[in-house]
């Protein structure tokens, strides 16, 4: 165990190290947050807009996040070298490969925990401008600047903990606008009182579910691929994936985006919610066991 | 006699392509033996086949053909590995750790309990004499710097087999010296020491067996002391004997024995030299 926690802990903060990571943070959580101010554009349905653009922007920036974090945590350190200084440790080659993909995901966790905050946020937001807006007063102005402004605030943080502490930058970029998420929420909820979606969480947790799927192939393929030839087979991956063709071993992206089913008040059936967090984790395990397989044929030069 | 530590036999190594057609031979048909206690160099010039001969051992590589046991069991076994310590040729090393993290990370990879991992790490910061920069991320340090966290990395499951691949390399003349003192010190607790290194003297300092390789095959293998002294020659150092006294006694012994004699004044090694004299620049 000790050995697991050792090797995806070094992944997780690989992940959050690298600066694209608080890159890809800062972009999609201000995207989310700042979409309560296309007012005019709400899909018919206040708080549409921001609800999709937040399970879209789990999916798009999430599946970047992820599956670039587990291409260089497996691939890149099989090409440099420091995976054979681990191998050549008592380190089964399974378990360097499940702790490695567990670090990552543990890494794409904390995007899913910003990403749902700032999307609850965000559907907050809509909804308070919809109250005010029917006398042209809008009232999103708080909840922007609780959102947009936490986030920039987090990361104002991690550059005064890097300068002052030497932390780590992009790690602590992370971490904190994570955390800022919830308080902003919290914040904006002291003030308004607005009821929460609280119903979203189950289906935003199968969405990322399904880009786990992803990153767990995008190991697999790490441990045989150049880099570049597994980002190559990710994206004919993902397009196989939505008209879902080998829906046994590809993840089906329509089966996780459950979104579509709070139109107009409505909520994913359970059983919905259930059958497709059942073939995440099946998918999950598959390539977990793949990666397994080709790594222990590997040979590490 | 104890089992050897390590045990090589008819080993081979061909690399393939992705065709499996075979792109280059680079072991072929090596014997040694590591028996405790010994440090063992592994010589050769480039392409003899060391790194991968050294691979094959530590399991990352499968050999071709030919048996290789580590402490009596096979290379990928996890009994086996658990009793070794691995310095690579080049001090791999996550960028984004600090040196204390770094060694944390190994001793965890080596299932040490937190309160041995803690005080490894303090103590092998200190051999190597890192403890001042132990919070600095390691993708900062120089070469040199880099090198003692990847040793300290090797030392910090207390390994009864230390396989080093060119242990000296980016290291300065103090550095070297230091590393090879350690070497020895190893070796005095009975630690195995193999090594490789393209730095003959080094090797010659602290290796009591060599084996050198040439085109994946063993040219030579045996005690350093066997295989560089010329039993047939004797050299004799009279200290404060002058120029003139010496030519005097060689040509005397040339005289008596019939055979022709030199003589010369021993030097200090440059290595000796140059510690001395930064340390008395240092005060």
């Amino acid at each position: 165990m000790r050995r697991f926690w050792a090797l995806a802990r070094s992944a997780a903060l690989e992940a959050l190290a690298e600066p694209l990571s608080a890159i890809l943070f800062l972009v999609a959580l201000l995207a989310v947050h700042l979409l309560p101010a296309f007012h005019l554009h709400q899909f018919g349905e206040p708080g549409r807009l921001s609800r999709e653009c937040g399970f879209s922007a789990l999916l798009v920036f999430g599946l970047v996040f992820a599956t670039s974090a587990a291409v260089h945590s497996v691939g890149r350190e099989l090409e440099s070298g420091t995976a054979a200084t681990a191998l050549a440790r008592p380190v089964p080659r399974s378990l360097f490969f499940c702790a490695k993909v567990a670090g990552v995901l543990a890494a794409f966790a904390l995007f899913l925990f910003a990403v749902a905050g700032a999307t609850l946020l965000s559907i907050v937001t809509s909804e308070m401008g919809r109250i005010v807006t029917q006398g042209d007063v809008v009232a999103w102005g708080p909840g922007i600047a609780a959102g947009a402004g936490g986030t920039l605030a987090a990361f104002a943080l991690a550059a005064l903990g890097n300068a002052f502490l030497r932390t780590r930058f992009c790690v602590g970029a992370c971490l904190l606008t994570a955390l800022a998420q919830p308080v902003a929420l919290a914040g904006v909820l002291f003030l308004s009182h607005s009821p929460v979606p609280w119903n979203l969480l189950p289906a935003l947790a199968v969405l990322a579910l399904g880009c786990a799927a992803f990153v767990a192939m995008a190991g697999a393929f790490a441990v045989c691929l150049k880099p570049a030839a597994v980002s190559a087979v990710l994206t004919v991956a993902v397009l196989l994936a939505f008209i879902s063709p080998l829906r046994a071993v590809m993840p089906d992206i329509n089966r996780f985006w459950l979104v579509d089913a709070f139109a107009g008040g409505g909520a994913p059936a359970p059983a919905d919610l259930c059958a497709a967090a059942g073939a995440g984790a099946l998918l999950v395990a598959f390539w977990l066991a793949a990666g397994s397989f080709l790594l222990a044929r590997r040979e590490i030069p | 006699m104890s089992e050897p530590v390590i045990e090589i036999a008819g080993l081979r190594k061909t690399f393939r392509d992705f065709w499996l057609r075979p792109v280059a031979e680079a072991v072929r048909g090596v014997d040694l033996t590591v028996e405790r206690g010994d440090v063992f160099g592994l010589l050769g010039p480039n392409g003899s086949g060391k790194s991968t001969t050294i691979k094959m051992v530590l399991g990352l590589l499968a050999p071709s053909g030919g048996k290789i046991r580590l402490f009596g069991l096979p290379p990928r076994a996890r009994a086996a590995r658990a009793r070794l310590g691995y310095l690579p040729e080049l001090s791999y090393l996550h960028p984004f750790l600090t040196a204390r993290e770094t060694l944390r990370y190994y001793a965890g990879l080596s299932s040490l309990g937190r309160r041995d991992a803690k005080a490894r790490t303090e103590e092998l910061l200190a051999r190597v004499g890192l403890s001042s920069v132990a919070d600095r991320a390691v993708g900062g340090f120089s070469k040199g710097m880099a090198r003692r966290v990847a040793l300290a990395a090797a030392l910090v499951s207390n390994p009864e087999l230390l396989i080093l691949d060119e242990p000296t390399s980016g290291l300065d003349p103090i550095g070297t010296r230091d590393v090879k003192e350690l070497i020895r010190a190893l070796a005095k607790d009975g630690v195995t020491v193999l090594m490789t290194s393209h730095l003959l003297a080094d090797t010659e300092d602290v290796c009591t067996k060599i084996a050198i390789l040439s085109q994946g095959r063993v040219a030579a293998c045996g005690r350093t002391t066997d295989l560089l002294t010329r039993t047939q020659d004797a050299r004799f150092t009279v200290e404060g004997l002058a120029e003139t006294e010496a030519r005097a006694l060689a040509d005397e012994l040339a005289r008596r024995y019939g055979k022709p004699v030199s003589f010369d004044h021993p030097s200090v090694p440059l290595e000796k030299f140059f510690a001395e004299t930064v340390r008395a620049a240092r005060g």
